[in-house]
């Protein structure tokens, strides 16, 4: 799973999800929840200065037992409206390192590839790309 | 170029910060950066002091009158530390005489010769002269986020530039 995320062992996730989890304070964070069970999570990184505060990243992550059940298609379904009315945003993007089955995802709800960085990521000597898919919320 | 002979790149002192400041509230600057006002421009400026701290800031001097500074924004997750942003900030007043490039092109030897980066990269805001300074090093663009900075109902775009190193 780390192989999609920027931390590589326990410190850096740590860390990670401190980050992450910073943004539910804002109330910008969203649980999908199966049976009372949370099973998948999708944030907005709000940006804190005023000229780009309009636009934003977002993280999802959902369980390996729950993947291919549309849960993410409805994490991200959520979190666009989240940020479009709670959050005024005009766009979000998210950032996907190598060639994750999340870029199908984005693909269908409407998400373009707007870079790609080559060898941004490197593991065990092997390079991945990031690819960055922003989707339009004024559209 | 008789004038470039008196521009000295030394690592940066935490003192700077205040260089860093001043040239980023200089009129227009701003223009150029996501920062809007003096509280954010005090935020980065914090954030600066981290990779500083780290002797990856250069400073450029004229005639004993520190003038630029541009530093590596040195990432924290192991699988990423073989690259970086770069960022950059001239005094309007010593623009067009060579020090952007002195100071680029001492902050990619460092970034070979210091920290063993294998490449650096660097956002640039579609409407930023600069952006021709960076092809000339030989940085080449990846991508463009639309709409990055919104000002005034007023948008501009992002270009994504890399180098390998």
């Amino acid at each position: 799973m780390l192989h999609w995320f920027p931390p590589s062992n326990a410190q850096e996730l740590e860390n990670f999800i401190k980050v992450w989890m910073s943004f539910s304070r804002y109330s910008a964070s969203l649980t999908s929840v199966y049976e009372k069970t949370p099973i998948g999570i999708g944030t907005l990184f709000l940006m804190p200065y005023r000229k780009v505060a309009h636009q934003c990243m977002f993280q999802i992550v959902v369980d390996p037992d729950f993947q291919r059940k549309g849960v993410g298609s409805s994490l991200i379904k959520n979190l666009k409206h989240l940020a479009k009315t709670q959050f005024r945003q005009e766009y979000i993007y998210a950032e996907i390192f190598d060639e994750n089955p999340l870029t199908v995802l984005l693909n269908q709800q409407g998400f373009k590839e707007f870079a790609r960085q080559e060898k941004y990521v490197k593991e065990k000597d092997s390079y991945f790309p990031r690819i960055l898919m922003g989707c339009d919320l004024l559209e | 170029m008789i004038y470039l002979s008196k521009v000295e790149i030394r690592v940066s002192t935490i003192e700077d910060g205040a260089l860093f400041k001043r040239v980023l509230l200089q009129p227009g600057v701003l223009e150029y950066f996501p920062m809007y006002d003096l509280r954010e421009v005090e935020d980065a400026v914090r954030i600066w002091e981290i990779f500083c701290r780290k002797g990856a800031s250069l400073t450029a001097v004229k005639d004993n009158i520190p003038c630029g500074i541009a530093f590596l924004n040195l990432q924290g997750y192991k699988k990423l530390t073989h690259q970086c942003l770069i960022t950059i900030a001239l005094d309007e007043a010593f623009r067009n005489q060579g020090i952007g490039t002195k100071l680029l092109e001492k902050l990619i030897f460092i970034s070979k010769d210091s920290f063993n980066l294998e490449m650096i990269h660097l956002e640039v805001y579609e409407t930023n002269p600069a952006r021709r300074l960076y092809q000339r090093l030989g940085f080449t663009e990846f991508g463009m986020h639309p709409n990055f900075i919104k000002e005034d109902g007023r948008y501009i775009n992002k270009i994504f530039m890399q180098l390998s190193l």
